[in-house]
C-alpha cells in the first residue's frame, strides 16, 4: 500500500485538475467581476465543460487501466505529504457529479443569467461561484486520502452549500441555512475530535497508512465512532435530519438539486472510507446493524412523512432523507465470510443506489422547480393542470420517480434488486422487508404527485411558460437514472477497481 | 433474425412505437382510431410463430423473447380481443379531448399484456408484468368519477403490493438459481432445490394470485372492472387478469409433485370460485356481477393449476391456458355485450339476449360452447376426488351467477324501445362471441390431446348440461327469495379494510409527530451524542 | 498531575461545555460561540497529540500545529459565515417591510 501511495501514477495529475479547474473558474468569475467585464454564466459554463472533461478522462483512465489513479502532491509522500487517489467508486462518482453538474448548469443558465449590473446579477454571480466551489470541494472529498484533508474538503463543501440554501435572502431560508450550518459544524467538530484521537494513536492521518497499522482498541473505536457520528449529522441520517427538509426545500431548484443529489453523498462517501478502509479487523456486525437500523428507521418514518407533505419540494426533501436510509442498509450486507466487502452484492447495490438516487433526485428537484415556476406555487392540493403546463417536466418527474420506487427499468430497480439479493443471502429478512415497504411508500408519494398533476384543473389556471431547454435538462438527468438500469451487473467490476490494494 | 423472431419483436414494438409516436401532435390526434391495428402483429405471431424465439439483447442484459404453446394461445386470444375491443372503442367512446391519453394507457397495457406472454427471461417478465399492472390503472380511472378514483386507489395499492411480493419472490429465485438474468425456465428448474423454496412459492402465489383475484386479494377487481369504459372493462377482465395465470404457469415447478402447495392452491382456488358466486348473486349491477364471475372463474383456473402442481402433471399448465383462453374471449364478449344490450331497446333485445345467454352459460359449461370443452379438459388434472367433485359443482354456481347476470342485463336497457346498437358496437361483439366458439373448437385437440368427438358423447353432454339445469333451479329460487339476501357492497371485504383507515391515518400522524419531535434542536443534538456512544459501544462489542 | 493530563482535562471540559452550549442555547449567536469553544477543545487535543510526538524523542511534532492552524482558519471562516447569516437575519427581522426581501442580495461574501 505504501508503495502504491508513494508513486504518482500516469495521468495522476488529472486528480489535481479535477480539484483545481472549478477553482480557476471561480477565480475567473471573481476577477471578471472586479474588472466589471462579464456575465457570470458563460464563464462558469466554460469552467464546467473543462471540469467535466477532466472527470471523464479520470473515469476513462481508471476503467481503462483497471487500477486506481494516484497523485502525490509535491512529491512528498505520506505520512508527511498528501496523496490523492481515485479508485473505481471515486471515478464513477466524479463522472456522475460532472454529468449532474452539467445538467444543473444547463437548467440554471436561463435562471441565473442576469448581467452583473442588474439587481439579480449578484445572485447569479453567487450561484455560479458557489456551484464551482462546491464542485471543487466535492472532487476533493472523492479523491482525498488524508483524513484532515477530507475534513477541510468537507468544510469547503458546507461553506459553499450553506449560502446556496439562502440564495433568495428570505428570512425562512436564512434560518434554514443557519440551522444547516450550525448542525453541520457540530458534526465537523466531532469529526475533527476523532481525527485528533487517531493522530495521537498512529501519528498519521493517511487512510492507507492507518489501514496498515490500525489496532482494534478503545481509542480507535471511539475516534471512528466520533467521526462517523459527525458525518451522519452532515449526511442527515435519521434522526439527525432536522436541518435537511427546510434547507433543501427552501433553496432555489438547481441548488436543491445539487444539495440533495451530491452534497449529502460526500459525508456518506467518507463514512464508506472510514468503515471499509480505516476500521481495523473483521467487519463489526453489531455496529453495521446499528447503522442499518437507523437507515431502516429513516426509510419507514420519513417515507410516511413524505407521503403527508402539503408542499412538493418538502415532499422531495423528505424523500431524500428516506433514500439516504437505503445507503446505510448496505453495511451489514457487505459482511460475507471469505469475500472482500467490495466484491459483495451489497456493496455494488449500495453504490448503485447512491448513484441512481443522485440522478433521480436531481431530476426530480429540477422538475419540481419548473412545476413551481409554471404554477407559481408547489402546493400539493393545487397541482392540477401541471401536466398540461409542463408535460416534459412531469414526465421527467415520473421517470425519476420510477427509479425511487425501484420499478424497472431504472437504476433504482437494479439497486433494489441487488440489495434484496444481498439481504436474502445474508439472511437479513428485516432489511428485505424494509426495502419492500420503502418501495411501496415511495410509489405512494410519487403517484400522489403524478395523479394530482395530471388531473384537469377545476377552474382555468394561469400558468407561466418555462424554457424548453430547462425541461430537457431535467429530462436528461431522469433518463440517466433510467439508463442506469440498462447496464445491469456491469458496475460489479467497476466499483471494485483499485480496492484490492486495501485488503 | 428469423421471421419468427421478427414477428415476436414486432408484437412488442408496434404498440410501444405507437406510444412513442404520440409525441407528434398529428399522430396523437389520430391514434385513437388506430387502436385496433396495434395488436395485429401479435395476432400474426400467435398464428405463425409458435416455437419461435429471439434474443433481443445478449448477456448480461439478456432480453429473450420466446413463444411456447400456452403463450401462443393466450397471445392469440388476447390479440383477438384487443382488436375487437379496439374497434368497439371507436364507436363506444365519445369524441373528446381525453381520448389520446386513454389511447396511451390502452397501448401500454396492450404491450405489457403481450409482453408477459412472450418474454422468457426473469427481468423482462417483471418489467412486462409491471407495465401491464400499472398501465391498467389508467384504464380504471378513465371515467374520472369518485367511484373510479376509489377503485383506482385500491387497484394501485394492491397492484404495487403484488409487485413487491413478486419482486421478492423473483429475487429469491434468482439468488438460489443461476447467476445473472436467468431464463424463467432455468430459474424454475432450480426452484425445487432452493433453500427458500416454500417462501418463494408463497410469494409467487401471493403476487400472481393477487392479479388473478384469489380471495381475499380479489377486492380490487369488483371495484375496478365495472368502472372502466366498456371496451377497457373487457380488456381488464378478459386479458389483464391472465397475466396472473401465465405467471403461475411459467413460474411454478410442474416437473415433480408438490402435494402440499398444490393442495393449498386448489383449496384457495375453489374457495374463491364459490365465494365469488355467493357474493356475486347479491350484486345488482351487471358489470359487477361479471367482475365477480371473473374472480370465480380465475379461482377455478387456480384450482386446475394447483391440481397439476400437486401431482406433478406437466400438461396441466397447457389445460389451464386453454381454459384461460376460453374465459378471455367469452368474458370479453360478455362485457362488450353489456354495452350492446344497454344501447338496444327492449323491443329488439331478443337476439342480443340469445347471444348473451349462450356466452354467459358458456362460462358454466353449456354443451357445444368453448366452456364445455374447457371444463371437459380441466377434469383431467382435477380428477374424480373431492377436488374434482367440487370443481364440477362449481359449474352450478357459475350457472346461477350467470342467470342472475342475464336477468339484470335484461332490465338494464335505457335506450328507446326500438333502438338498435350501432353496428360499430354489434360487429366487434359478435365477432368476439363467434371467435370464442371457433377458437375453442379449433384448439381443443392440439391443447388437450382429446378427440373433438369425445365431449359430444351423450353422457358427456349430460354431464355438461345438468349443472346448468341445477343452476337454473337455484336461479328460480334466487328470484323468489333473493330479496332476503343481505346487500353486500362491491368489493365486499374492502369495506372492512376501509374501516381501518383511521388506524392507518393514525400511523401517519404518529410518524409526523415523531419527526416533529426529533427535529427539535436539543433532541437531535442529544440523539447525535447518543448515536456516537452507542456506535462506539457497538464497535467494541463486535471486535 | 502532569501537564499533558491537565491540558487533556481542559480540552475535555471545553468540549463538554461547548457541546452543552451548542445543544441547549436557543440563541444563534450563543450556539456559534459555543461551537468555537468545542473547536478550542479539539485544538487542545491536537496539541496533546503533538506532545506525544515529542515524547518519542522528537523536539515536538510539527504536523498537529499545522493542522491546528488550518483548523483555526476553517473555524474562523465558519464563524464568519454564521455571523454573516445572523446579521442578515437580524436586519430582516428589524426591517418592517418583509416584501423587500426579494431585492436583498444574498450573503455571498462568505465563500
Amino acid at each position: 500500500m505504501a508503495d502504491a501511495a508513494n508513486a504518482t501514477s500516469a495521468g495522476g495529475i488529472l486528480l489535481v485538475f479535477a480539484v483545481v479547474v472549478p477553482v480557476i473558474g471561480m477565480l475567473a468569475l471573481l476577477m471578471l467581476r472586479l474588472l466589471g467585464l462579464s456575465r457570470a454564466a458563460p464563464v462558469a459554463l466554460v469552467a464546467i465543460a473543462g471540469g467535466t472533461a477532466v472527470a471523464f478522462a479520470t473515469a476513462y483512465l481508471v476503467i481503462g487501466t483497471q487500477s486506481a489513479l494516484v497523485y502525490v502532491v509535491g512529491g512528498w509522500a505520506p505520512p508527511l505529504g498528501l496523496a490523492l487517489r481515485a479508485d473505481g467508486l471515486s471515478a464513477v462518482m466524479m463522472a456522475m457529479a460532472a454529468v449532474i453538474i452539467c445538467g444543473i448548469a444547463l437548467y440554471a443558465r436561463p435562471q441565473f443569467d442576469a448581467p452583473d449590473e442588474a439587481p439579480e446579477g449578484r445572485r447569479a454571480f453567487a450561484f455560479w461561484a458557489l456551484l464551482l466551489g462546491l464542485w471543487s470541494a466535492l472532487n476533493l472529498v472523492l479523491v482525498g486520502e488524508d483524513l484532515f484533508n477530507l475534513f477541510v474538503a468537507l468544510e469547503l463543501l458546507t461553506f459553499a452549500a450553506v449560502p446556496l440554501v439562502c440564495l433568495d435572502g428570505r428570512a425562512e431560508t436564512l434560518e434554514a441555512a443557519l440551522r444547516y450550518l450550525v448542525f453541520a459544524l457540530v458534526g465537523s467538530v466531532l469529526y475533527l475530535l476523532g481525527t485528533a484521537i487517531l493522530y495521537g494513536q498512529y501519528g498519521t492521518l493517511d487512510i492507507g497508512l492507518i489501514h496498515d497499522v490500525a489496532r482494534p482498541d478503545l481509542p480507535t473505536h471511539a475516534a471512528v465512532a466520533l467521526m462517523i457520528g459527525g458525518l451522519m449529522a452532515k449526511a442527515a441520517l435519521f434522526p439527525l435530519h432536522l436541518w435537511l427538509p427546510p434547507a433543501h426545500a427552501g433553496a432555489p431548484a438547481p441548488a436543491s438539486a445539487v444539495l440533495s443529489a451530491l452534497v449529502v453523498k460526500a459525508p456518506f462517501f467518507i463514512i464508506l472510507r472510514l468503515w471499509f478502509d480505516v476500521l481495523p479487523g473483521p467487519s463489526a456486525i453489531v455496529a453495521a446493524n446499528l447503522l442499518a437500523l437507523l437507515g431502516a428507521a429513516a426509510i419507514l418514518v420519513c417515507s410516511v412523512v413524505a407521503l403527508r407533505q402539503e408542499r412538493l419540494k418538502l415532499m422531495i426533501a423528505y424523500s431524500t432523507v428516506a433514500q439516504i436510509g437505503y445507503l446505510f442498509l448496505m453495511f451489514p450486507l457487505t459482511v460475507v465470510p471469505g469475500v472482500p466487502p467490495w466484491e459483495t452484492i451489497g456493496w455494488t447495490g449500495g453504490a448503485l443506489q447512491l448513484i441512481s438516487h443522485a440522478f433521480a433526485k436531481a431530476a426530480m428537484f429540477l422538475a419540481a422547480g419548473l412545476i413551481y415556476e409554471a404554477l407559481g406555487h408547489d402546493r400539493m392540493d393545487d397541482l392540477a393542470g401541471a401536466g398540461r403546463a409542463v408535460p416534459v417536466s412531469l414526465f421527467a418527474f415520473g421517470l425519476a420517480g420510477l427509479s425511487l420506487m425501484g420499478l424497472p427499468p431504472s437504476g433504482g430497480f437494479i439497486a433494489k434488486l441487488l440489495l434484496l439479493n444481498a439481504a436474502t443471502l445474508a439472511g437479513a429478512w428485516w432489511i428485505a422487508i424494509v426495502i419492500s415497504i420503502g418501495g411501496l411508500l415511495a410509489a405512494g408519494y410519487v403517484t400522489r404527485v403524478l395523479k394530482r398533476a395530471m388531473a384537469a384543473p377545476a377552474a382555468a389556471i394561469h400558468t407561466q411558460p418555462v424554457a424548453r431547454s430547462r425541461e430537457l435538462a431535467a429530462l436528461f438527468l431522469a433518463l440517466c437514472a433510467v439508463a442506469l438500469g440498462l447496464v445491469p451487473l456491469q458496475p460489479f467490476g467497476l466499483f471494485a477497481i483499485g480496492r484490492s490494494v486495501m485488503p | 433474425m428469423s421471421f419468427a423472431g421478427l414477428l415476436l419483436a414486432a408484437t412488442l414494438l408496434t404498440p410501444l412505437l405507437m406510444v412513442a409516436a404520440c409525441v407528434l401532435p398529428r399522430f396523437r390526434a389520430r391514434v385513437f382510431d388506430l387502436l385496433a391495428l396495434a395488436p395485429l402483429p401479435g395476432l400474426a405471431t400467435a398464428l405463425l410463430a409458435p416455437g419461435g424465439s429471439l434474443v433481443l439483447a445478449p448477456s448480461p442484459l439478456r432480453i429473450v423473447l420466446a413463444l411456447d404453446f400456452p403463450g401462443a394461445m393466450l397471445l392469440g386470444g388476447s390479440a383477438l380481443l384487443w382488436t375487437t375491443a379496439g374497434f368497439y372503442a371507436r364507436s363506444y367512446m365519445p369524441e373528446q379531448a381525453g381520448r389520446a391519453g386513454f389511447s396511451i394507457w390502452w397501448l401500454l397495457t396492450l404491450a405489457g399484456s403481450f409482453g408477459v406472454f412472450v418474454v422468457a427471461d426473469m427481468t423482462s417478465f417483471y418489467l412486462m408484468f409491471s407495465l401491464v399492472s400499472l398501465a391498467a390503472y389508467g384504464l380504471v380511472v378513465e371515467e374520472g368519477s369518485a367511484r373510479a378514483e376509489r377503485a383506482g386507489f385500491f387497484y394501485m395499492v394492491l397492484a404495487l403490493l403484488g409487485e413487491a411480493f413478486l419482486l421478492f419472490g423473483f429475487v429469491l429465485m434468482a439468488t438460489a438459481g443461476p447467476a445473472g438474468n436467468p431464463l424463467i425456465s432455468e430459474a424454475v428448474a432450480a426452484l425445487p432445490a432452493s433453500p427458500w423454496r416454500d417462501a418463494t412459492i408463497v410469494l409467487l402465489i401471493l403476487g400472481f394470485g393477487l392479479k388473478m383475484g384469489l380471495v381475499p386479494l380479489h377486492v380490487w377487481m369488483p371495484l375496478a372492472h365495472p368502472v372502466a369504459p366498456m371496451p377497457a372493462s373487457a380488456a381488464l377482465s378478459g386479458i389483464v387478469v391472465k397475466a396472473g395465470v401465465i405467471g403461475l404457469i411459467r413460474f411454478l415447478p410442474f416437473g415433480q409433485p408438490l402435494a402440499e402447495w398444490g393442495t393449498v392452491l386448489i383449496a384457495l382456488g375453489l374457495f374463491t370460485a364459490y365465494y365469488a358466486v355467493a357474493v356475486g348473486i347479491t350484486q345488482q349491477h351487471p358489470k359487477t356481477v361479471l367482475a365477480y364471475s371473473t374472480v370465480s372463474q380465475m379461482g377455478f383456473v387456480a384450482g386446475v393449476i394447483g391440481a397439476g402442481l400437486a401431482i406433478g402433471d406437466a400438461g396441466a399448465p397447457l389445460l389451464a391456458a386453454y381454459y384461460a383462453l376460453h374465459h378471455m374471449l367469452v368474458k370479453g364478449a360478455l362485457f362488450l355485450g353489456v354495452g350492446v344490450a344497454a344501447a338496444t331497446g327492449t323491443g329488439r333485445q331478443r337476439l342480443v339476449m340469445i347471444v348473451m345467454g349462450v356466452m354467459a352459460l358458456s362460462l358454466a359449461g353449456l354443451p357445444f360452447t368453448s366452456g364445455a370443452l374447457a371444463k371437459f379438459a380441466a377434469k383431467g388434472p382435477l380428477g374424480d376426488g373431492l377436488a374434482g367433485t367440487l370443481a364440477t359443482l362449481s359449474a352450478v354456481g357459475s350457472a346461477l351467477l350467470m342467470l342472475h347476470f342475464l336477468r339484470l342485463l335484461a332490465g338494464a336497457s335505457k335506450a328507446a324501445p326500438d333502438a338498435t346498437a350501432p353496428i360499430g358496437l354489434r360487429l366487434p361483439w359478435l365477432a368476439t362471441a363467434l371467435a370464442s366458439i371457433l377458437v375453442g373448437w379449433a384448439l381443443f385437440a392440439p391443447a388437450t390431446g382429446y378427440a373433438p368427438s369425445l365431449p359430444l358423447a351423450p353422457d358427456k353432454l349430460w354431464a355438461a348440461l345438468w349443472p346448468i339445469l341445477a343452476g337454473g333451479a337455484l336461479a328460480a329460487a334466487l328470484i323468489r327469495w333473493g330479496a332476503r339476501l343481505p346487500q353486500i357492497p362491491e368489493g365486499d371485504v374492502v369495506v372492512l379494510a376501509e374501516r381501518c383507515a383511521p388506524a392507518v391515518l393514525a400511523i401517519g400522524s404518529g410518524a409526523e409527530a415523531l419527526d416533529r419531535a426529533l427535529r427539535q434542536w436539543p433532541v437531535a443534538g442529544i440523539a447525535l451524542l447518543a448515536i456516537v456512544l452507542a456506535f462506539a459501544g457497538a464497535l467494541g462489542v463486535s471486535r | 498531575m502532569s501537564g499533558v493530563s491537565l491540558i487533556g482535562i481542559g480540552a475535555a471540559a471545553l468540549v463538554g461545555i461547548g457541546l452543552y452550549g451548542v445543544l441547549m442555547h436557543r440563541s444563534g449567536l450563543r450556539r456559534v460561540l459555543a461551537f468555537n469553544l468545542v473547536g478550542a477543545g479539539v485544538f487542545l487535543m491536537f496539541g496533546i497529540a503533538g506532545k506525544r510526538g515529542a515524547a518519542v524523542g522528537l523536539p515536538g511534532d510539527p504536523v498537529p500545529q499545522a493542522l491546528v492552524i488550518t483548523g483555526i482558519v476553517v473555524a474562523f471562516a465558519a464563524t464568519a459565515l454564521a455571523v454573516a447569516l445572523l446579521t442578515r437575519l437580524a436586519d430582516l427581522r428589524t426591517k418592517p417591510a418583509p416584501m423587500t426581501s426579494n431585492d436583498t442580495p444574498p450573503p455571498s461574501e462568505a465563500p
